[in-house]
């Protein structure tokens, strides 16, 4: 367990508590469906334990020019810094009790309700472990991969021919400018594109795209699957916008795959519906 | 770099905040781009870069349409979007359908520089921000390429998922593209109603209430009579026929069908003060997903009937939610 270093006493005893190497008779704990429990097991692998990371964090103020459509660098800063603070947490206690992966990573974050500068950023997944000791399913750098997949979508994932590495993302929180929509009064009763609006969120997206396929590029992955890309306001002034994407890297496995093998699947019609 | 540029580099741990001068001309290009509908410089490079697999694809599709899609010979490429902040001046409805058109052919701007065949899993969207009579209209999809199938003009647009695409495409369905259909009518009881076609086309029928029938439009008849109120169904009906009728004809530029999954219908009375009677506002839009497909082409696939145990929330059962529907709006006032 030397990549454990910066986990607390308590929780090294909890990990130590877990099934894994050396320790047949530990428990695992996990937050599996049954039918994500079956699907894990039947790609191969073997839950072990909980994995968290939690980061609480203080977002400064940063105001945007009010006419201006701008970036706000320091709340996209804040906003990703946060998150992966949590996710480098959650990837520690992985690797501290010995797990290939994450699998069923959910990144929430949340305002506290006494201080609305101060937000929770909080990951959970359950680690994994290839039940033959398989050593080609680890992620970047020989880390634990993370992935938001389901079990089931696991299971699905390499049975397409691609395993997770990394999950990937991109924030970029901007400021939309007030001004424009009145630029002439002439335009009031006219039906009329407001381009500087269309423009800024044009151009937010554009960098919060840019961000994650940069991570994507820096994991070496052949592409991420699974992207979400959402518009977040985290209680800020209604022109404060976040643009969030999100998704998981993947990369063929190592034996790639004949894609002629990849199960079709099979339509059904629940009669009593 | 600057040497302000380099200080604040140091100071934000190397991801350094774009400079003033860097973000002006990023807002010059994109108003250049949306004035003469071409793509600005940095999103031409990205999706050039994407084209040519020198950067990781992305896609919105689920393990499992990554695996089918593979199968087929369906290649992700990247994720495209259009974006079109309208203001609705004198017309809410015909914003709405202008809207989401100017959208769509940003969205097909995009796959064209990708040299994509299809724009899959495309989603109507809009962010929570309203500003006075005006909202944005959003289309995100995945670009991708077929196998085998050359680069076309004009790429498919289809607001189904891959899953749901493939099967499609095996049944010998194309789905080609979103058709809009956007229809509203004022009824001025006495005076007779307006009738406006989004295109134009539509003739202006005018009607002239009698002075008996203005009574039921109004709604003043004894409480205790059963009748119908033909006037106001008709003018109701005639909306909804004629925003249909635009839908169809939006739909025959592009295929041989029209699968309508998404209606908005609005009857709205609008009190207008100083003694005047009330007049009527209805609208209508519909949009639907349009496919290309021969009379009476058979359905390849074997379908497994099952009957499932569960008492309740069984997946098979379970209602999931139409992937492209940016409705229901939250009401507009102000501008029809």
């Amino acid at each position: 367990m030397s990549d454990a270093k910066d986990i607390p006493a308590h929780a090294l005893e909890r990990l130590r508590g877990l099934r894994g190497e050396g320790h047949p008779g530990g428990i695992f704990t996990s937050d599996f469906s049954v039918n994500e429990f079956l699907l894990v097991r039947k790609a191969g692998f073997e839950p072990i334990g909980l994995c968290i990371g939690s980061c609480i964090y203080h977002v400064g103020i940063q105001y945007g020019s009010w006419n201006k459509n701008q970036e706000l660098e320091m709340l996209s800063q804040a906003m990703y810094e946060a998150r992966e603070l949590a996710m480098v947490r959650m990837r520690e206690e992985a690797a501290g009790m010995g797990a290939d992966g994450i699998v069923g990573v959910e990144l929430t974050v949340k305002r506290l309700e006494w201080d609305e500068h101060i937000l929770e950023f909080m990951a959970i997944g359950t680690g994994v472990v290839h039940a033959k000791g398989h050593p080609g399913f680890k992620g970047p750098k020989e880390q634990p991969f993370t992935s938001d997949l389901s079990g089931q979508d696991f299971w699905t994932l390499l049975h397409a021919g691609y395993r997770p590495l990394e999950m990937v993302m991109g924030s970029c929180v901007y400021h939309v400018a007030h001004q424009g929509m009145l630029r002439s009064m002439g335009n009031v009763g006219r039906n009329t594109e407001l381009t500087n609006f269309s423009q800024a969120l044009y151009d937010a997206r554009e960098i919060a795209m840019e961000r994650m396929q940069n991570e994507a590029i820096e994991a070496g992955a052949e592409g991420v699957v699974g992207v979400d890309l959402h518009e977040g306001s985290h209680n800020w002034q209604p022109h404060v916008i976040e643009f969030f994407a999100v998704g998981t890297a993947v990369t063929p496995i190592t034996s790639e795959q004949d894609a002629s093998v990849i199960p079709d699947p099979q339509l059904v019609l629940s009669v009593n519906s | 770099m600057s040497l302000l540029g380099n200080i604040l580099a140091g100071m934000f741990g190397g991801r350094a905040p774009r400079d003033s001068g860097q973000s002006a001309q990023r807002m010059a290009e994109w108003d250049a781009a949306l004035q003469h509908n071409r793509l600005p410089s940095f999103v031409a490079a990205r999706l050039g870069a994407a084209a040519a697999g020198k950067t990781p694809w992305i896609a919105t599709m689920s393990a499992a349409e990554l695996g089918l899609a593979r199968r087929r010979g369906i290649r992700p490429l990247a994720m495209v979007s259009g974006t079109c902040w309208y203001h609705y001046g004198y017309s809410w409805t015909r914003g709405h359908a202008e809207g989401w058109h100017h959208a769509l052919q940003r969205l097909q701007l995009e796959a064209r520089a990708l040299g994509a065949n299809a724009v899959l899993d495309v989603k109507l969207r809009r962010i929570e921000l309203t500003i006075g009579d005006s909202m944005d209209f959003t289309l995100v999809g995945t670009a991708v390429r077929i196998d085998g199938v050359p680069a076309g003009a004009q790429p498919i647009v289809a607001t189904v998922p891959a899953l749901e695409f493939v099967r499609l495409i095996e049944a010998d369905i194309v789905p080609v593209g979103i058709a809009i259909g956007a229809q509203y009518q004022f009824l001025d009881p006495g005076v007779g109603f307006i009738a406006q076609s989004i295109l134009g086309t539509a003739p202006n029928r005018s009607f002239s209430l009698t002075a008996s029938s203005a009574a039921r439009v109004q709604g003043s008849l004894r409480p205790f009579t059963n009748a119908p109120l033909p006037e106001l169904g008709q003018f109701w009906e005639g909306i909804r026929r004629q925003a249909l009728a635009e839908l169809l004809r939006d739909g025959q530029r592009q295929g041989t069908g029209v699968l309508a999954h998404t209606h908005l219908g609005q009857l709205l009375k609008v009190e207008r003060g100083n003694n005047s009677p009330p007049r009527f506002l209805g609208r209508h839009i519909v949009i639907g997903t349009v496919v290309d497909t021969r009379r009476a082409s058979g359905v390849p696939h074997e379908i497994r009937t099952v009957v499932d145990m569960r008492d309740a929330l069984s997946p098979l059962t379970r209602e999931t939610p139409p992937a492209h529907n940016a409705y229901p709006v939250r009401e507009q006032e102000g501008a029809i």
